[in-house]
């Protein structure tokens, strides 16, 4: 049994206009001591998911269906107090923006310190001696002078550091990461990263990372989800997904989109993809990459049903109408005849 | 006098929206056009704006054509039609002397509102001026300037109200909208100023330096349009506190001398009355509760509309 | 931290110096008021009495000099109507009473406004937020005149359960104090739950959140202390609003306090005694904006530490 597993997971907004479809079926599962890697531009989803299992979503937003089920348990009908037991402690997170993730008016360690004391039987003593442990453990220097500042005298990759040092002070089971690194000069983000994957490794957790970077989850990931509006175009291990893209999307999100001139294909490359997700108030009954994809023509199926998730080979699934591997061949038999 | 308490953060909030996340690359020009149209598109959608726009307008018809249709002489006194109970002749009755309620209420308006008007727009010149050099020099000038307002907002508002009126020695109109002006100018010119330094550092304004505009072609071309929007707002803002300001006045028999009476006079009229006749007081008072209420949603929907930046994020 | 309170307290010195030289020229400028050299229409021994005190025929440095040295002695000089009273006479008999209805309907506003708002903001958009609303927008947009003149005509006049005026007995306390403190009152609770919606919605709360702490101390740990120090920003123009509230109140429910006697002082041309009232009034205002400056920096580990 995973330790997280998502099925058909949908979370709806409601807004003004109408109800978004945030999180339109979302299916994942990680398994103990695994690094799940979401990957997706702003506004597909990704960050959703994340607060959907946590419970974290704001009061427009509910999950209308779908199971999050937790080492068996199942999360989705729990009251909050219920899941205040689980966060923090069994599942912990971490976001994008350390500047303002930490409250200005109480000390870091008081903030570290208060996880502590909710979770863990320990005097406030041990507490503060196990939060200068940690604060050693994410690498911040003079841990014990720096126990009692307040956050504003530390710098942002000091406080995501701080903000990883919370997450795993009751030795949580999963960490989730949301965009952990994108508020950061580039030059700190590889510090953070490999931080995250000593930490992992020593304390036996399993993490999903949360990023729109392909760099991100290349180093840090062992599968790899793509989100596009909404929903999972493409999951399956980094390796393969690296070696052998299946999606135009995820392609193109490599940028390595060969130049192909044959009939009914369009010509040139696809760094930048133009063009935006659709809105998802009201989603297209179709392929909703179709009106960016290179390789969608008026006539083609994906312009009116949606594709499914299919599995195209082993540990891979992909939701496409124009995988890469039926294109190749495709263009093997054009070639031959 | 701030009567709404979110008013210096709604304010700072108003310049905050108007200067941050301004994405905008182009000149002043551009902005202001489909800011106007998104501006006017948000506030139609919102319901307590929009009620408060029509109740609004609903008064300012009301002062201006009921005295000018009415068939009564506001002034006539005839003390057989004293105290007369509400009707389809006279839809708040008659007062004390036998006078129309509803044609008096409506005059008063036109002087309350009237005074308002002025006192506001008086306010908004010399705060913007007075912010917006401040703000724009600088320095030491900045620095003066500022020190000044410092020991204006000790000095308490009716107090300097009342003295400029001595000072004047006669209370009219105008010496109403200049003592209101003075007593109330300092918020409006240090929040200006605060909105031209923080425009100030815009990108914008940075490359039309680059490109070598004129200090004075930056400050009107630029700056100044730029804070059009927030002093729109402020207008409405600023309204109910002049209003209000000059009814307590004339509640203290400060204010205008009759015949001429400002909301405010026919409250203190009605005052003295209260046990016996209370519509006296009731029909001034829900007047000014009226406005102030009408101006104070509509500023709140002209904030919201104002904002360049979507509110929805998921 | 203690050079920014020292600072903070001297600067107050010459804003307190700028604010007496302006009430000062003020009164110069008043037509019929002693101060001006042209007119002095008062009569010969008051006039006497005013030159020794002020030395009216000094050039205008030396008067100025001699009224700030004056006040910092706390001597406001004679009244010019009340033949053998000073200012300072008048402001020891009236002024108390109106410090005691501030005092009162500022507490009973914090006490009533600060949880009223902090519950509407709790309950967001719900009934109970609704009609907190509803009666914090009526409660600043009727005048407080009418506000007053309601309570008087239920509970004093028709339901006798209060005197209508006057300021001797603890009933007659109940009406002026609760008239006086619901503008304040709406205040606070805009205020309070303005900055509680804007704080429930930081970052920071969201990750108090996800460590799975107790709502409860979320909210008292996390929030109340972020929204309530901005509040405490408040009280500049509260106070600046328990002032001219007073006048009027003062006046509706002849309360012999300070604000009922500056408006007959304006009235009956006493200068002197208007001049003192002003400067007392102002000194407070000042004073009070420093104290809450100071709390807020001490409050603020930001500007604390910023400043330090």
């Amino acid at each position: 049994m995973a330790l997280l597993e998502v099925d058909d997971l949908r979370t709806y907004f409601k807004t003004r206009a109408g109800e978004v479809h945030a999180v339109d079926g979302v299916s994942f599962a990680v398994d103990r001591g695994k690094t799940l890697g979401i990957v997706g531009e702003s506004g597909c989803g990704k960050s959703v998911t994340a607060l959907s299992i946590m419970g974290l979503l704001p009061p427009s937003g509910r999950t209308v269906s779908g199971s999050i089920r937790f080492e068996g348990r199942e999360l989705t009908g729990m009251s909050q107090h219920e899941l205040e037991d689980i966060r923090g402690r069994q599942i912990a997170m971490i976001f994008q923006d350390p500047m303002t993730s930490l409250n200005p008016t109480l000390t870091i360690g008081m903030q570290i310190v208060e996880t502590m004391q909710r979770h863990l039987d320990l005097s406030r003593d041990d507490a503060r001696k196990r939060a200068i442990e940690l604060l050693d453990e994410v690498r911040i220097p003079s841990a014990r002078q720096r126990l009692d500042d307040y956050p504003h005298r530390y710098s942002g990759g000091m406080r995501q550091r701080v903000m990883i040092a919370i997450a795993l002070s009751c030795n949580p089971k999963l960490l989730i990461a949301d965009e952990p690194t994108t508020a950061l000069d580039v030059t700190v983000q590889a510090g953070i990263l490999d931080l995250l994957d000593e930490l992992r490794e020593q304390h036996e957790m399993s993490m999903i990372i949360i990023t729109h970077d392909m760099g991100v989850v290349a180093e840090a990931a062992d599968d790899i989800a793509v989100m596009y509006a909404g929903q999972i175009v493409e999951q399956t291990s980094a390796e393969e997904l690296f070696d052998h893209p299946e999606h135009p999307y995820t392609e193109a999100l490599l940028g390595a989109l060969p130049q192909l001139e044959a009939e009914g294909v369009r010509e040139g490359r696809l760094t930048a993809i133009p063009g935006r997700p659709p809105d998802l108030l009201d989603p297209p009954p179709a392929c909703r990459f179709a009106p960016r994809c290179p390789y969608a023509s008026l006539g083609d199926s994906c312009t009116k049903e949606p594709p499914e998730l299919r599995e195209i080979r082993r540990g891979h699934l992909v939701r496409t109408a124009h995988p890469a591997g039926e294109r190749a061949a495709r263009e093997v038999e054009v070639a031959a005849r | 006098m701030a009567i709404n308490p979110e008013e210096v953060e709604f304010r700072q909030d108003v310049v905050d929206r108007e200067t941050g996340g301004d994405t905008y690359a182009a000149g002043a020009a551009i902005r202001q056009a489909s800011l106007w149209r998104d501006a006017a598109r948000r506030f139609t959608h919102n319901k307590a704006a929009v009620v408060s726009m029509v109740g609004f307008v609903l008064l300012l018809l009301y002062v201006v054509i009921v005295p000018l249709a009415t068939p009564y002489d506001p002034n006539n006194v005839d003390f057989s039609l004293a105290y007369q109970a509400p009707s389809v002749h006279h839809p708040f009755g008659t007062d004390e002397f036998g006078r129309d309620l509803f044609v008096r209420t409506a005059l008063g308006g036109r002087i309350s509102i009237g005074i308002g008007f002025a006192a506001t727009i008086a306010i908004m010149v010399v705060g913007i001026l007075y912010g917006a050099i401040s703000g724009f020099v600088g320095g030491w000038l900045d620095n003066a300037l500022m020190r000044f307002l410092d020991a204006l907002y000790g000095l308490p508002y009716l107090p300097f109200a009342i003295i400029t009126l001595a000072i004047f020695g006669v209370v009219n109109f105008w010496t109403m909208v200049i003592a209101l002006t003075v007593a109330s100018w300092f918020t409006t010119a240090r929040v200006m100023r605060g909105q031209i330094i923080t425009l100030k550092e815009n990108d914008y304004v940075r490359a039309a330096y680059a490109i070598g505009a004129r200090w004075y072609r930056i400050l009107f071309r630029h700056l100044l349009p730029n804070t059009l929007g927030v002093a729109i707002v402020f207008v409405f803002l600023e309204l109910p506190n002049v209003v209000l300001g000059e009814a307590f006045l004339s509640f203290l028999g400060l204010g205008i001398n009759p015949p001429n009476a400002s909301w405010g006079s026919l409250a203190q009229d009605g005052y003295t009355q209260y046990l016996s006749h209370p519509i006296l007081i009731v029909i001034p008072s829900i007047a000014i509760a009226w406005l102030i209420l009408t101006a104070f949603f509509i500023a709140d929907g002209l904030r919201d509309a104002l904002d360049p930046r979507t509110q929805e994020h998921y | 931290m203690l050079k920014f309170v020292v600072r903070r307290v001297l600067w107050t010195i010459p804003i307190i110096l700028l604010v007496i030289f302006m009430t000062f020229w003020m009164m110069r400028a008043i037509k019929g008021s002693p101060f001006r050299k042209s007119e002095r229409a008062v009569p010969p021994a008051v006039l006497a009495n005013l030159n020794r005190k002020f030395g009216l025929n000094k050039p205008w440095y030396v008067q100025y000099k001699r009224y700030v040295v004056d006040v910092a002695k706390a001597d406001l000089g004679p009244s010019l109507v009340l033949r053998n009273q000073s200012v300072n006479d008048i402001v020891k008999e009236h002024f108390p009473v109106s410090a005691e209805l501030g005092g009162l309907a500022m507490l009973l506003s914090m006490l009533v406004g600060i949880p009223l708002g902090i519950i509407s903001a709790l309950r967001v958009n719900t009934i109970t937020d609704y009609t907190a609303q509803f009666f914090s927008n009526l409660g600043f947009a009727i005048p407080s005149f009418f506000t007053a003149t309601l309570l008087i005509y239920f509970f004093a006049a028709k339901w006798r359960f209060f005197p209508t005026n006057g300021w001797d007995t603890a009933g007659s306390k109940v009406l002026p104090v609760i008239a006086l403190s619901l503008f304040p009152l709406t205040y606070f609770v805009r205020l309070v739950r303005g900055q509680m919606l804007e704080t429930l919605q930081q970052d920071y709360v969201r990750t108090a959140k996800a460590k799975g702490l107790r709502w409860r101390r979320i909210v008292v740990v996390h929030v109340l202390r972020n929204s309530l120090i901005p509040a405490l920003t408040a009280a500049g123009p509260i106070l600046g609003g328990l002032v001219t509230g007073s006048f009027i109140i003062e006046n509706i429910f002849a309360i012999p306090g300070i604000g009922r006697y500056y408006v007959t002082s304006v009235q009956g041309r006493d200068y002197s005694t208007v001049m003192g009232i002003t400067v007392l009034l102002s000194v407070l205002i000042i004073v009070a904006n420093m104290f809450v400056d100071i709390m807020y920096g001490i409050l603020d580990p930001r500007t604390r530490e910023a400043r330090s």
